[in-house]
């Protein structure tokens, strides 16, 4: 066992970037298609860390780098840690700690933009956190333990004791991916009024190493939302790659069918819907637990 | 034509007033309702001729002053608020002495290097 | 008290469209105040009198603006026309009337775009954007350029268009029709879209007009005032009915410019009944002395043309007040007391066109 679990860690650390930036790279030709345009190569994304790294920085902050790199270092953690199949809990609260560390990143430069955007990074968390943390209850109501090792193993897919909660991580998916309409602290695109939000002031190799990060995250965001289908007959594998790829398109979907929110409608609208998914699946799933 | 008559024509109706009239006709028009439309400066020999144009539907009436380059007119930003971008450019552009402008620019709002290029001609 | 912050806006913003530099003094996310400041693009054109002729004129008025240039041209070209009593010829007439509305059909389509970018939904930018493609191919078509095209001449128009190439445009503007209620659906009708311009950026009546507000400004807080209707070029031979709103936010100025594009279109397919077959232009002698105000509806309001000849070859004065002129007024007075994250919508809202704003 413990040989798997670290073949899993190392392959997601060494594969992860990659696949990151593969679907990156799909996110973008797919939204040019969608908006009538050619788009750009699969593997721009690559082409342009690349670049990245090769351009020159003139740094007023140094801290910035140690805030960043720290940022890195957590989310390819809490990965790590997922795809090993240890505490999913735990994954998540070292997650939570990288986006601090981007956040306290942001806030050590002296931009208003960045200051601004990093108050709105920090409601952008409250309003994601809740969704996250029920989820992480509902898959140990539904399969008995926070174990990923475990959750993988069980006999029915977590989904059907768990649809509340898919929709409601779905939803919040979009805010953790920076999709338009929650996009209100750093979007893909520099059109909006903080500018380029949270990494405003990063640029060259910084930016670079944010990009890598957020590629990082998304693995294992996706790798959460393919832990919903998986269950303990290998078929489900390949069932949870297509719902992978389902969901990761109807994010870019709803990116370009939707404008920009403002952050108020983005709390109300995420606990609402943490309360009403999340909230109704957890009673419904504590009554089937008792009456069992 | 009667004075309607002109007004509604094309162009509208010019008339010339004193220095000392302009802020009680600002003032009628004001309370009348017009509309601020524009205000212009155009530098003739040591003269600068200053139109102060406003509209009601579609009447067009022109106010203008004939004053000599030194002399000092009044600010109507205090009556019309948004006179204060055509007030600061008339004298950041020209040097017409206008007192009292709500906000005044300070000669800043085009930041040109050449002080009121626009006071003399220069035949090129 | 919370506190307060100065966040610079402009020159240099991704949402801007063109460069202007606000000072917004911020609590929180509320904006408190908005000190503008401009002269980015002050080129000081209108000093060209000096050394251009009237005629050459003509060109340095088009380049005051991309967006606005044809109506620039013919503002000009009218005020000089009123002052040597040149009798432009109809066709002429109708000719300018056509170019007129393709480019506020061309302008407003831009500004919807913008104005999707500026609250985050690029895709409805792009789909904008390529519907105006179809508008700037018409204008290569029938003037060899797409932006910047030099028709307009004191006495009518340098070129014409003929019958055939004018039935096969009124055909396209029939086609656009349908796309345009697809597209414009989208606007008025999203959600999210709904969100970003419902109740932002409220101007009464009474404050549009002592802020002197012009145009969609004007009209989306309920006053009925086009200057098309003053019967210029030959807006007096066709039904124009001004597109206003009792509103007064956003929205309200959304639905009221998407009203002008369909009008526009009404218009195009008027003139392309009524145009009058004859010359395009007429022959003009001798110098202009005197003096005229020309007012033109552009897209983004009324537009004052004044133009002062003294009998010689070089005018006196040529003065262009443009509506973005006219508009930054009423629009620091919507700033005030809104939220950071409508700052940008608001800047668009008047249509701003800071290169004829600074000349």
């Amino acid at each position: 066992m413990n040989t798997t679990r670290l073949l899993c860690c190392l392959g997601y650390i060494l594969l992860a970037p990659f696949i990151g930036g593969l679907l990156d790279g799909i996110d973008r030709k797919l939204s040019a298609r969608m908006q009538g345009r050619t788009g750009p190569s699969i593997l721009q994304p690559f082409y342009d860390i690349i670049k990245l790294f090769h351009k020159q920085i003139f740094l007023v902050n140094h801290s910035q780098f140690f805030l960043v790199g720290s940022y890195l270092v957590f989310v390819i953690f809490s990965g790590a840690l997922m795809f090993a199949g240890y505490d999913l809990l735990m994954s998540f609260f070292a997650l939570t700690t990288a986006a601090m560390f981007l956040v306290l990143a942001s806030c050590s430069t002296h931009s208003p933009f960045s200051a601004m955007a990093s108050q709105r990074e920090l409601l952008q968390m409250m309003s994601y956190e809740p969704m996250v943390l029920l989820a992480c209850v509902g898959f140990y109501l539904a399969t008995g333990s926070f174990q990923v090792s475990d959750i993988i193993q069980s006999n029915l897919s977590p989904i059907v004791f768990l649809p509340g909660f898919f929709i409601g991580f779905v939803y919040i998916l979009t805010i953790k991916m920076r999709k338009s309409p929650f996009d209100i602290s750093t979007a893909h695109h520099a059109h909006q009024e903080m500018v380029r939000g949270v990494t405003t002031e990063m640029v060259g190799s910084l930016y670079a190493i944010t990009q890598i990060a957020e590629w990082y995250e998304n693995v294992m965001l996706l790798g959460i939302v393919a832990l919903f289908f998986i269950n303990g007959n290998p078929i489900s594998w390949p069932l949870a790659i297509l719902g992978v790829l389902f969901v990761y398109f109807l994010e870019t979907l709803i990116d370009n069918t939707t404008a920009r929110l403002k952050w108020s409608k983005v709390l109300s609208s995420a606990w609402l819907v943490t309360l009403l998914f999340g909230g109704l699946n957890l009673l419904v799933l504590d009554l089937m637990i008792k009456y069992r | 034509m009667t004075e309607q008559e002109t007004m509604t024509a094309p162009g509208g109706l010019i008339e010339e007033i004193p220095v000392q009239d302009l802020l009680p006709r600002v003032i009628e028009k004001k309370i009348a309702n017009w509309r601020l439309c524009q205000i212009c400066a155009v530098t003739l020999q040591g003269l600068y001729e200053l139109s102060y144009s406003f509209a009601d539907g579609y009447e067009f009436h022109t106010l203008r002053l004939v004053i000599g380059s030194d002399e000092e007119v009044p600010s109507i930003s205090q009556v019309y608020d948004c006179a204060f971008l055509y007030e600061n450019e008339m004298r950041e552009l020209f040097g017409v002495h206008i007192q009292h402008i709500a906000p005044d620019m300070q000669d800043k709002l085009y930041r040109i290097d050449t002080k009121t290029p626009f006071a003399e001609k220069r035949r090129g | 008290m919370a506190k307060q912050t100065v966040v610079p806006f402009g020159p240099q913003h991704p949402v801007l469209p063109e460069p202007i530099h606000l000072d917004l003094v911020l609590e929180d996310e509320t904006v408190v105040e908005a000190v503008p400041s401009i002269g980015y693009v002050h080129r000081g054109l209108e000093k060209l009198v000096e050394k251009k002729d009237f005629n050459e004129m003509v060109y340095v008025a088009e380049r005051i603006c991309g967006i606005c240039s044809f109506m620039h041209g013919m503002g000009y070209c009218e005020a000089v026309e009123h002052i040597m009593h040149v009798d432009v010829p109809a066709r002429a007439k109708y000719l300018r009337t056509l170019w007129c509305e393709m480019s506020r059909l061309h302008s407003h389509l831009l500004w919807l775009g913008l104005l999707a970018d500026a609250f985050g939904f690029e895709s409805l930018f792009m789909q904008s954007w390529r519907m105006r493609e179809k508008i700037l191919d018409m204008f290569e078509a029938s003037t060899g350029g797409r932006v910047i095209f030099s028709v307009n001449r004191i006495g009518g128009v340098l070129k014409d268009i003929p019958p055939e190439m004018l039935r096969d445009f009124l055909k396209r503007f029939d086609d656009m029709g349908a796309d345009l209620r697809r597209l414009t659906r989208t606007f008025l009708d999203d959600y999210s879209v709904n969100e970003r311009l419902r109740d932002v950026g409220f101007l009464t009546k009474e404050q549009a007009l002592s802020l002197g507000a012009v145009g969609p400004m004007l009209r989306a807080s309920g006053v009925c005032y086009d200057v098309r209707k003053t019967g210029y070029a030959a807006y007096g031979d066709l039904e124009v009915e001004p597109v206003v709103s009792t509103i007064g936010d956003s929205y309200a100025r959304c639905q009221v410019r998407i009203g002008e594009l369909f009008q526009s279109l009404d218009l195009i397919r008027q003139v392309g009944e009524k145009m009058p077959t004859g010359p395009i232009a007429v022959p003009v002698k001798g110098n202009p002395e005197g003096e005229f105000f020309m007012r033109c509806e552009q897209p983004r309001g009324e537009a004052v043309y004044y133009v002062r000849a003294n009998g010689t070859k070089n005018l006196d004065r040529m003065r262009v007040r443009t509506p973005t002129f006219a508009n930054i007024p009423a629009m620091l007075q919507t700033l005030k007391g809104s939220q950071l994250a409508d700052v940008p919508l608001l800047i668009l809202t008047i249509d701003p066109c800071i290169s004829c704003t600074e000349r």
